[in-house]
């Protein structure tokens, strides 16, 4: 193994780390918004200070790697969308302080059937496999895996699209838990904002291993082998 | 359009051994053309066709076209001599004659029978201005060439290259003895003569193949592998074989 390489590996296992850490820490929100687990929440919260350290680290490692090592093609596509899934990673853990926050804000549980009518629990079920599975299509260079994320994304898409309307409708009925009711559709906002930096981070492993740029509208490109 | 340089079918043996192997390649006017690829990989060979360099070696035969603007460089008629005239060639190494910073870049019109001094010294003065040279020379031009650093004399070369107005000027590794200040003055005189000139520079240098050229050819035992922009060819190159040379997996 050259020296590159070497370094090449071990930036993607610290990414590999952070990744793992941000699932963590949108499994644990999740829970504790369901559960109301106050304590769990405030776990999210402290652990949000190491995905950062994580981004600082990470960011710097690249920069090493750029001014030391001079990579090129497919070593240059890696570190420079290693950045991005570094910020993006970053943003993902952002999201899970931001629903424990919330938890921590709240009064009461949440109205268990209108997690349900909002298909909540299925949302969030999306979001942790597919963050789960962009972690792995990184961790192995895995584009077949990755391009699964751009159809998955749709259905947490769809689900956001949906809530508003549910929502303002029990509002109008439910005066005195509009609050709670709010709290849910930010979160419900900000797990669908988490669907859209997983499908940012896949972007990133299609352009680093196969040099396509899928952005902007050009993810309909049927999966490969 | 005619390319400015262009191979056809070009096979090089020097004796056994085929040292280029069907060559193919366009170059347009204006442009600098980077030969990338490990040693012996026929690059500096490829190089030295254009202005007919390898004749001079016993065992050298070529084989296929071999065109600048058009005419065929190998054609019986062709003066070499002439020829070399309007294809400049810069080495590894700097070599300047054992003569004046001046008369090593008035050299090429004396030999060739120009006599008039105002011409000779207008063309002297043109030529360092051309090269970067003439601000640190001006005041010293009959000084010994010898009394310059390296990467003054390698730029005297080039302003002697230049002075006999070739339109191809071709480089062999030009900055590959230089520190990295003269380095940089080398690639930022490339990047400037191309508005007058057609390049095609050798280089060992990942790195300034980037800088400096807008094509580059990756060359490996003999053959062609890959020509591109040079920006595909360092962010997304097509060939596997170009992809492990440039990251440093093999050379």
């Amino acid at each position: 193994m050259i020296h590159i390489e070497i370094e090449l590996q071990k930036l993607k296992n610290q990414v590999n780390e952070m990744g793992s850490l941000v699932g963590k820490q949108i499994k644990k929100c999740i829970i504790a918004f369901v559960e109301m687990d106050k304590n769990l929440a405030k776990e999210v919260k402290i652990q949000e200070k190491r995905v950062n350290a994580f981004e600082l680290k990470i960011d710097r490692d690249c920069e090493n790697i750029f001014a030391l090592q001079n990579p090129v093609a497919g070593d240059l596509r890696l570190v420079f969308a290693t950045l991005k899934v570094n910020y993006n990673l970053e943003r993902i853990g952002d999201n899970a302080e931001g629903i424990a926050q919330y938890v921590m804000q709240a009064q009461e549980k949440f109205d268990k059937k209108l997690l349900e009518e909002t298909r909540f629990q299925e949302m969030a079920d999306n979001v942790l496999h597919m963050l789960n599975d962009i972690c792995t299509a990184y961790a192995t260079d895995d584009t077949k895996l990755a391009r699964t994320i751009f159809q998955r994304d749709s259905v947490v898409d769809e689900i956001n699209k949906n809530a508003t309307e549910i929502i303002a409708k029990y509002i109008t009925e439910n005066h005195s838990k509009a609050l709670a009711a709010l709290y849910l559709l930010t979160i419900i906002r900000k797990l669908e904002r988490t669907g859209d930096h997983i499908t940012n981070i896949a972007e990133e492993v299609i352009f680093y291993v196969e040099g396509k740029v899928l952005k902007h509208g050009k993810k309909d490109i049927p999966l490969e082998g | 359009m005619v390319s400015k340089l262009e191979a056809k079918n070009i096979n090089v043996h020097y004796g056994t051994f085929h040292a280029l192997k069907n060559i193919n390649l366009k170059v347009k006017a204006n442009t600098v053309t980077a030969l990338i690829g490990p040693s012996g990989c026929g690059k500096s060979t490829f190089l030295r066709c254009f202005n007919r360099m390898n004749d001079l070696i016993d065992t050298f035969k070529i084989e296929g076209d071999m065109t600048i603007d058009g005419r065929d460089i190998y054609a019986k008629k062709i003066d070499v001599t002439a020829h070399r005239k309007k294809v400049g060639m810069v080495f590894q190494k700097p070599n300047p004659f054992p003569k004046s910073i001046f008369e090593n870049v008035a050299y090429g019109l004396k030999v060739n029978g120009i006599t008039h001094k105002k011409f000779i010294a207008e063309t002297v003065e043109r030529s360092l201005q051309q090269a970067a040279l003439w601000e640190e020379v001006k005041d010293k031009l009959h000084k010994s060439a010898f009394a310059l650093s390296g990467g003054q004399q390698q730029r005297l070369c080039i302003a002697r290259t230049l002075a006999v107005e070739p339109s191809v000027v071709l480089m062999d590794e030009p900055a590959s003895a230089l520190d990295p200040i003269s380095t940089a003055k080398i690639e930022e005189l490339i990047h400037e003569l191309k508005e007058k000139y057609t390049i095609m520079i050798v280089t060992h240098n990942m790195q300034q193949a980037g800088r400096v050229s807008d094509k580059t050819a990756f060359f490996y035992m003999g053959e062609l592998i890959e020509f591109d922009d040079t920006s595909t060819i360092f962010t997304n190159p097509k060939i596997e074989q170009t992809h492990r040379y440039i990251t440093g997996r093999f050379g």
